[in-house]
């Protein structure tokens, strides 16, 4: 397994990135208050020799402590994940959920009737979402519904869900495009093969024959896709958070890559990397789950 | 009692009509086997009076009693679903991926309507088409089974509706041919068992010969003849069938006229070839063991064998374009290097000719580049335009002509192709060709003119050849010996009538029986 | 080349219409993309001799967007070339030499695919400073790891094919079957990912703009139209839907320009 190592790698080239950055907390350019100065000179052990400081962040980092945050002077990395995580989490997870809600269930409609009027105009609606850019929808939305209609909060949280609405629409609207059109070429690729002759020469009724035979194999591109999906959705998310002012993870990374807080970007990248990882892993049980040649190695 | 009968029958497709005329009858107990080329319309003919493919059949299609053509969408139901059991070619891509073969095979039973089975029933099917272990895979899924094992599967699977009519479009051809007898074999069995009406279709005249009551012999979307299997063989009275017949090899027509030989050129001794494990996994691969063979001028050796012998590997090996793991090559007695450090006089010595013919040649590269390409690395010497007239030789010896020079390998049927390939591959005088299932790919009279073709330049050049193959028969009609092998080892050797004569390994009997 | 004239590539025509006047609009504008009219600030459309109108501070929206285009197009094109090179040398490598090399260079792709590279490069441009240089390199060193997964795999099913032993047996040493029977042979593929990977690129650099991380003052780009159209939207809606719309258009036929080449090479 590969995700291990990559973790490890990603979060040593992320400290030594951020020893040998200039401009940062150690090479004394930046003058910094007296605590935090002691703060860091504990947390990272600034007059041990590199490797001993690798070490002492790299174990710091798997307890769960990432260390002090440079501009937010009171708050630890730590808290500010523990605070942005589950608003991003949320976003995430719901736009995940409603994007494959979606993008099945057109390409499915659209493969039942390929090469119908149906079908050319899910696919090419698709296609646009496809290229519909979260720093656009996100904005054009919230202007459309938030400033002209008014019937949505264009930025913060509070007064119920209402505020997931245009955010997770935005989020979604891209991958759901990339799953429609995923699952409609693997539908159509199966139901050409063998193997649905073979259910259709036994006298097997159609809708069986599809759900039965035909679903597993043709989500499988579908799955493949997760992983980038997710990352996807991630990069999405920093927008998203941006333009609706909502205090997740995305927004903190986006205020603390400006700002130069390095803990605090480090921070997140490991934490990401880490989600997309343990995303893969998932994506690699449902594939081997729809396909079973790819259960064993 | 005929249980399916087909008269006037037409296929069109998107308005073309791609088969006329067709007459079937097959009844029950017996078999009738539609033999054609690709093109031929047969596995139309078969599938689609069931609505299998794209195609809409006119004519009358009667299944006992019931008409297809005429029949609503629930008598079509009943049709395939009750009367019909389906075996198709390819047992790997037949049987759906993700299900295990316990509940393909419930799924099959329970077609007809009837209740489920139990696990030892169905075990017991699997049992009854030579399946061993059969508790055991029924938890299956079906790319942990052979091939051979995947299309008994199917056949178990077709058949446990109890129908009245199975069809079996071309269910050997995909298989291993030592397999083939077998599965033929295990077919009739169940055809007598049950009165079954059985309609097979092949392209291969010898794999049904013993197998079928009645013969019908298709082209171009039309039957050209149609009888009782032993008349028709012995008589037939189209052209298109006498050739047919002429052009397949059988093991007891005479022995062919083969030229007289001269001193050992090439030798292999205690070759072995060994691939490490794909992926992490430890361990070897060992794909050729200790063979030790030879080849004289003018002489041609059979190198037979079933899919996974080596035969292929061994052959790549001595014509220096695959791995060589230990043992000797050696040419008029001095060893041939591995393989890239042979050099440019010894590659003139040895060519190949492949399987797929169109795959066998660059298709960003024209017919003359092609060809000329030996010319330019192995004769250097030879100036363009001087070179543009040795092709065109070439191609006057594999008897095309000059059209062909600016033509690109897509635009080539499968026998132009390997004409092409034979071409570049006798080009720069080579002294030995090694053919890696040369004519496998191609139909059988496309195949046994390629045959002609190269006996007439084994005369001409007094080349050697090694002819590596699964079809004995055909070895026969060009070869002096043969050399069986199974599993990567020599099993047997000899003098091509002596071996089949007198097989003595077990791997020669199947491929015998096979022909 | 013929082919490209008939009217299924009418996504082609449309991009290269909107390079065309990215390119001569500037020189024909009375305004260029930097200069402030003091007398019409967020002057409506078609409001004298601005044709969009201007934008909060003066400068003519027209020749910002002309201006914004062109960046936009040159990086992805210039960034989309830098990952066909090296994902082409990669893949290739790795396809043709095989073996223990091919899985080496094959985990280091997979690894690096499960990385949120979009941070990895912001996390470049923190701390290397922002230069249009590095906009370049680390959006199409992000982008080559599909072109390698890609042209590898080509590479090592081409390997195997006949007309490659053949090849080989007629004496023609590698450097020749790479470069006169493989290359030519991926070429359609290479072609196709690379059209693919051209509004993948303008995305990225979109979203660094927006975020402020991408391209500097005084250059503009699309991303940074939209970011400040966005910030402005409730004044003045153009200033979003202008660049936005054009950003879609541009990407949605790039996008199916670059899945129909991709079709027909597969």
């Amino acid at each position: 397994m590969t995700a291990v190592p990559t973790l490890l790698a990603i979060i040593l080239a992320s400290f030594f990135l951020m020893r040998l950055a200039p401009g940062g907390p150690f090479d004394g350019e930046r003058p910094l208050p007296p605590e935090t100065q002691a703060a860091l000179q504990t947390a990272y052990g600034l007059d041990k020799p590199l490797w001993e400081q690798a070490w002492i962040y790299v174990s710091r980092l798997v307890q769960g402590d990432f260390g002090p945050s440079l501009v937010y002077r009171d708050f630890t990395v730590s808290e500010l994940v523990a605070q942005g995580l589950p608003i991003s989490l949320t976003l995430g997870g719901l736009a995940i959920i409603l994007a494959l809600l979606i993008g099945i269930s057109a390409g499915l409609f659209a493969a039942v009737r390929a090469g119908k009027a149906a079908d050319k105009t899910i696919m090419m609606i698709a296609t646009v979402a496809t290229a519909l850019p979260t720093f656009v929808t996100g904005p054009a939305l919230a202007l459309f519904f938030g400033l002209w209609l008014d019937l949505l909060p264009v930025s913060g949280t509070g007064e119920g869900w209402s505020w997931l609405i245009m955010p997770v629409i935005a989020l979604a609207l891209p991958v759901s495009g990339a799953i429609a059109k995923l699952t409609r070429a693997g539908l159509a690729t199966v139901l050409k093969q063998d193997h649905i002759r073979t259910a259709r020469a036994r006298g097997l009724p159609e809708t069986k024959i599809l759900f039965k035979h035909g679903l597993r194999p043709a989500l499988v591109p579908v799955a493949s896709y997760l992983g980038p999906a997710a990352a996807g959705l991630l990069t999405g998310a920093v927008v998203v958070e941006t333009v609706f002012g909502l205090p997740g993870l995305g927004r903190y990374f986006v205020q603390g890559a400006l700002n130069r807080d390095y803990p605090l970007v480090l921070g997140v990248v490991t934490l990401y990397a880490a989600l997309i990882i343990l995303f893969n892993l998932f994506a690699d049980l449902i594939y081997g789950w729809l396909d079973p040649r790819m259960r064993e190695g | 009692m005929s249980i399916y009968e087909i008269r006037d029958m037409a296929i069109e497709i998107d308005g073309k009509r791609l088969v006329e005329g067709v007459n079937i009858t097959v009844e029950a107990g017996k078999c009738t086997a539609i033999i054609g080329t690709s093109g031929s319309g047969k596995s139309l003919s078969c599938l689609t009076p069931f609505g299998l493919t794209s195609g809409v059949a006119q004519g009358s299609i009667t299944l006992d009693g019931i008409d297809l053509i005429r029949a609503d969408a629930h008598q079509m139901q009943e049709a395939r679903s009750r009367l019909t059991g389906f075996v198709f070619q390819q047992p790997l891509t037949a049987l759906t991926p993700h299900l295990t073969i316990g509940a393909q095979l419930q799924e099959a039973a329970a077609q007809a309507g009837s209740s489920r089975l139990s696990r030892h029933e169905l075990a017991q099917r699997l049992d009854r088409v030579g399946l061993s272990r059969a508790d055991e895979r029924l938890d299956q899924f079906p790319h942990r089974l052979s091939g051979g094992e995947r299309q008994r599967v199917m056949i178990a699977a077709a058949i446990a509706h109890e129908p009245k009519l199975l069809i079996a479009d071309e269910p050997t051809s995909a298989l291993d041919a030592s397999l083939r007898g077998e599965i033929m074999a295990l077919l009739d069995e169940l055809r007598l068992e049950r009165g079954l009406a059985m309609l097979l279709v092949s392209h291969d005249l010898a794999s049904v010969e013993g197998h079928a009551d009645h013969l019908i012999v298709m082209d171009q979307g039309r039957v050209v003849e149609s009888g009782p299997t032993a008349s028709l063989i012995t008589n037939p009275q189209e052209e298109y069938t006498k050739r047919l017949i002429a052009a397949t090899a059988r093991l007891d027509e005479p022995a062919p006229q083969l030229q007289a030989v001269g001193d050992i050129l090439l030798e292999t001794e205690a070759v072995t070839v060994t691939f490490p494990r794909p992926g992490w996994r430890r361990g070897k691969i060992k794909a050729v063991t200790d063979t030790s063979l030879h080849v004289r001028e003018g002489e041609a050796l059979a190198i037979v064998g079933g899919s996974g012998s080596g035969k292929s590997t061994l052959g790549k090996a001595i014509a220096g374009i695959g791995p060589l793991t230990s043992g000797t090559i050696s040419w008029q007695g001095q060893p041939l290097p591995k393989r890239r450090a042979r050099t440019v006089a010894m590659r003139a010595l040895i060519q190949p000719v492949f399987q797929d013919p169109v795959a066998s040649l660059d298709p960003q590269w024209k017919v003359r580049d092609i060809v000329a390409e030996p010319v330019k690395n192995l004769q250097p010497e030879i100036l363009r335009k001087d070179r543009d007239a040795i092709v065109l030789k070439a191609l006057e010896d594999v008897e095309l002509g000059e059209e062909y020079l600016d033509r690109m390998p897509t635009s080539l049927s499968g026998g132009q192709a390997q004409r092409v390939a034979i071409a570049r591959a006798i080009i720069a005088s080579p002294q030995l060709l090694v053919l890696d299932e040369a004519t496998s790919a191609l139909d059988p009279l496309v195949g046994s003119s390629i045959l002609q073709l190269l006996r007439k330049l084994q005369q001409a050049n007094n080349l050697s050849i090694i002819f590596i193959t699964h079809d004995i028969a055909s070895a026969r009609r060009l070869c002096h010996r043969i050399a069986v092998l199974d599993e990567g080892v020599v099993v047997e050797m000899g003098d091509m009538d002596s071996v089949i004569s007198n097989p003595t390994a077990v791997t020669t009997q199947k491929l015998i029986a096979a022909s | 080349m013929k082919a490209l004239l008939k009217r299924d590539h009418w996504p082609l025509w449309v991009v290269l219409s909107v390079m065309a006047l990215a390119l001569i609009l500037p020189a024909i504008l009375p305004w260029t993309y930097d200069q402030i009219d003091w007398d019409a600030v967020r002057a409506p459309a078609f409001s004298g001799s601005h044709i969009f109108g201007t934008d909060e501070i003066g400068r003519d929206r027209l020749a910002r967007l002309a201006a914004g285009t062109q960046v936009t197009l040159m990086v992805a094109i210039a960034a989309a070339l830098v990952s066909l090179v090296v994902g082409i040398a990669w893949g290739a490598t790795a396809g043709w030499v095989g073996g223990k090399v091919d899985e080496a260079m094959m985990r280091f792709v997979d690894a690096l695919y499960a990385l949120p590279f979009m941070f990895i490069v912001i996390l470049l441009m923190v701390i290397f400073g922002r230069s249009i240089l590095l906009v370049f390199v680390g959006i199409g060193l992000v982008e080559w790891l599909t072109m390698a997964r890609v042209v590898r795999g080509q590479v090592m099913a081409l390997k195997q094919r006949p007309f490659i032993l053949a090849a080989e047996a007629a004496g023609s040493p590698p450097l020749t079957i790479i470069l006169k029977h493989i290359l030519p042979n991926i070429a359609g593929v290479a072609l196709a990912y690379l059209m693919l990977t051209v509004p993948q690129v303008v995305m990225v650099e979109s979203f660094l703009s927006f975020l402020g991380l991408g391209v500097q003052e005084p250059l503009t780009s699309l991303g940074i139209l939209v970011k400040e159209g966005a910030d402005d939207m409730d004044m003045t809606p153009l200033g979003l839907l202008l660049p936005g719309g054009l950003l879609v258009l541009l990407l949605v036929c790039l996008t199916i320009e670059g899945e129909r080449l991709r079709d027909t090479y597969s």
